[in-house]
C-alpha cells in the first residue's frame, strides 16, 4: 500500500472512532441503558407486584427473591408454576391463588416442608406480601444469609457456590420431575474489545437452578453462529444474560466473574 | 447531492434489513393465556370484502373433533391463512362449511346465503376480529373438570381422551370415508444430537388417536422409515416438523421432559 494510501486509511479509521465515540459519548451510560439502579444487597432481586393490588384497594405485593431462592430453585416458579420473567406479566389473581395456582401452589395455609404455610386463609397474614414495601424482610437477611458464601455484588452472596458447597439444597421440583439432563457443556465467547478475557459460560451452574426452557429458544435460541448477538449493549438493555444478570442474579458490576482474567486459568 | 443521500438512505436500509433478518429477539417472548393458546385468525378475505377477520379457537373444537377430521377429511391447511377460505366454499359445503350447514351436525350455519334479521350478529360467531362478543362457551367453565397440565392450554387432552372427558369424533358424514382402522403403535426412541440430552420418546399410539396417518405423513414427515427425516430442535423452534403442532395447538415446545422423558444412562 503506497505511504498516502495508508495515511488516508488511518484518518479515515480514526474519524470513524471519533465519531463513534461522539455518538457513545452523547448519552450517558444510564440514559444509553436502562440499567437498574443498584440496590442493597437486602433489597437486590426485591420486587413489586401490583397488576392488580391497588386497583382492588389492597396494598401491592412485595416479593423478596433471596428469600425465596434459598429453598426453591428458579425452574419451580419460572417454569412449573408458570411465572413469567417480567414483574406484572403473569396473570396473578386472589382466585387463581386459592385454586393453588401460583403462590398458592405453596402459600395455602397448609404445612409445607414442616413450615406452616401463610396463604389467602388468615386476614391477620395479608401484611405478609401486601405491604408495598420492597425492603420487607430485611430484618431477616443477616440471619437468612449467615454462612453462605460471600460475593462483592447482587444479593451479597455467591448463590452458585452455596449450592455446590451444599450450604442450601434449594428445592428441584414442586410436583413435577425436573428434567434429567446431564448437559455441562462450558461455553467460551470471545470479547468484542481487545484484551478483554473471553467470557465463560456455564451449562452446570445454570441447570442447578433452571430448565432448558427457561433460556431457550426465546433468550437463546440455539442456532449456531448466532452468539455474535450477545454484545454488551444488548446485555445490560436486558437482553440475553441480562434479562436476569440485572435484576436477580449476580448483576454484570461482577465482569470477573464471566470475564475470569487470563492468569486465573 | 440528491442521488447520494438517496445512495445512503438504501445502504443504511439494506444494513438495517439484514441486521433484522439475523437479530434475535434475547428476551422471553410473552406467552398467550390458556384460553387464547391455539387460537388463530384467519383474514384472507374478510377484511378486504368488509367483514372482521375470522378467529378460530382451536379448545373448543379439539374437544369434540380429532384433528384428523378437519386438517385431513375437510382440507384444511397447517398454518393460519394458508387454506384460502372464501364464504362461497363455505356455502357450497366445503371447510367450515362441512358441518355448519343448513341441516348439518354444527350448531349454527356459516356464510348462508340467505340473511335473516339475525344479521351481523350471526356473523359475528366466527367475523369476532377486534369485537368482544360473549361465546356461548367461556373457556374456564367449559375445561373446568378436565385434566390439567401446565402451558399452553393448561389442558391435558391426552388424558381428556383417555379418561373420556371429552369424546372425539372422527368421521364427517359425506366428507369421511369409511376405512378400516390402521393401528401404529410403535414406541420410537429417538436420539437427540447434544450429548447429555435425555432421549426422546414419541408415542404413534398417542399420536394417531388424533391424526391417524396423514396429518404427519408424508407432508411433515416424509418416511415411514425411521431416520428418513432429519430434524433439528432449531428447526422445531421455527416450527417445522414437530413444531408444526406443538407450539402453536398442541402443548409447547417449553415442556422439554414431555418428550425428553428418557434419562440418560
Amino acid at each position: 500500500m503506497p505511504y498516502q494510501a495508508r495515511i488516508i486509511a488511518l484518518l479515515f479509521i480514526l474519524a470513524a472512532g471519533a465519531l463513534a465515540l461522539f455518538v457513545a459519548g452523547g448519552r450517558s451510560a444510564s440514559a444509553a441503558y436502562n440499567i437498574p439502579k443498584a440496590l442493597p444487597p437486602d433489597e437486590y432481586g426485591n420486587i413489586i407486584i401490583d397488576r392488580l393490588s391497588t386497583k382492588n384497594g389492597e396494598k401491592p405485593v412485595s416479593f423478596s427473591h433471596w428469600i425465596h431462592r434459598r429453598k426453591h430453585t428458579c425452574r419451580v416458579c419460572h417454569t412449573e408454576l408458570e411465572f413469567n420473567m417480567k414483574t406484572n406479566t403473569t396473570e396473578i389473581t386472589e382466585a387463581a391463588n386459592r385454586q393453588g395456582k401460583f403462590c398458592g401452589a405453596c402459600h395455602n395455609g397448609k404445612e409445607h416442608d414442616g413450615i406452616q404455610m401463610f396463604g389467602h386463609t388468615d386476614k391477620t397474614q395479608c401484611i405478609k406480601c401486601h405491604n408495598g414495601n420492597r425492603g420487607a424482610g430485611r430484618e431477616r437477611y443477616s440471619k437468612d444469609m449467615s454462612g453462605l458464601p460471600k460475593n462483592k455484588y447482587g444479593n451479597g452472596v455467591d448463590w452458585s457456590r452455596a449450592i455446590e458447597q451444599g450450604l442450601i439444597k434449594p428445592q428441584h421440583r414442586h410436583t413435577d420431575k425436573p428434567l434429567e439432563a446431564d448437559f455441562e457443556k462450558t461455553l467460551k465467547l470471545e470479547a468484542e474489545w481487545f484484551n478483554i478475557p473471553p467470557a465463560v459460560f456455564p451449562h452446570k451452574s445454570h441447570i442447578a437452578w433452571l430448565d432448558c426452557s427457561n433460556c431457550h429458544p426465546d433468550i437463546f435460541n440455539i442456532k449456531k453462529r448466532t452468539t455474535k448477538h450477545f454484545v454488551m449493549s444488548r446485555l445490560l438493555a436486558g437482553e440475553f444474560c441480562g434479562v436476569c444478570h440485572l435484576t436477580v442474579a449476580f448483576p454484570m458490576d461482577d465482569c470477573k466473574r464471566c470475564h475470569p482474567p487470563k492468569e486465573s486459568k | 447531492m440528491k442521488k447520494y443521500v438517496f445512495l445512503t438512505a438504501c445502504i443504511s436500509l439494506a444494513v438495517l434489513v439484514s441486521i433484522g433478518a439475523f437479530a434475535q429477539s434475547g428476551i422471553k417472548k410473552k406467552r398467550p393465556l390458556p384460553q387464547d393458546y391455539g387460537k388463530v385468525v384467519l383474514n384472507t378475505y374478510s377484511e378486504k370484502a368488509g367483514l372482521a377477520g375470522v378467529v378460530f379457537n382451536h379448545w373448543l373444537h379439539r374437544s369434540k373433533f380429532t384433528c384428523r377430521v378437519c386438517h385431513v377429511d375437510i382440507g384444511f391447511g397447517m398454518k393460519a391463512g394458508s387454506t384460502g377460505i372464501r364464504a362461497a366454499d363455505i356455502m357450497k359445503g366445503y371447510y367450515c362449511g362441512a358441518c355448519h350447514k343448513a341441516g348439518g351436525k354444527a350448531k349454527f350455519e356459516a356464510c348462508a346465503k340467505v340473511t335473516n334479521n339475525d344479521f351481523p350478529k350471526r356473523c359475528d360467531r366466527c367475523h369476532s376480529l377486534g369485537k368482544v362478543v360473549a361465546f356461548e362457551n367461556d373457556f374456564a367453565t367449559y375445561t373446568a373438570k378436565f385434566p390439567k397440565e401446565r402451558y399452553g392450554s393448561g389442558i391435558d387432552w391426552e388424558k381428556a381422551e383417555v379418561e373420556g372427558y371429552i369424546k372425539l369424533t372422527d368421521f364427517v358424514e359425506g366428507v369421511s370415508m369409511k376405512k378400516p382402522l390402521l393401528t401404529q403403535n410403535k414406541e420410537l426412541e429417538l436420539l437427540p444430537k447434544v450429548e447429555g440430552m435425555p432421549d426422546i420418546i414419541f408415542s404413534h399410539k398417542k399420536h394417531t388417536v388424533w391424526n391417524g396417518c396423514a396429518v404427519c405423513h408424508p407432508d411433515i414427515f416424509v418416511g415411514v422409515k425411521k431416520g428418513a427425516t432429519k430434524y433439528s430442535m432449531v428447526e422445531i423452534f421455527e416450527g417445522k416438523y414437530c413444531g408444526a403442532c406443538h407450539g402453536n395447538v398442541a402443548f409447547p415446545l417449553l415442556d422439554c421432559q414431555r418428550c425428553h422423558t428418557k434419562p440418560v444412562s
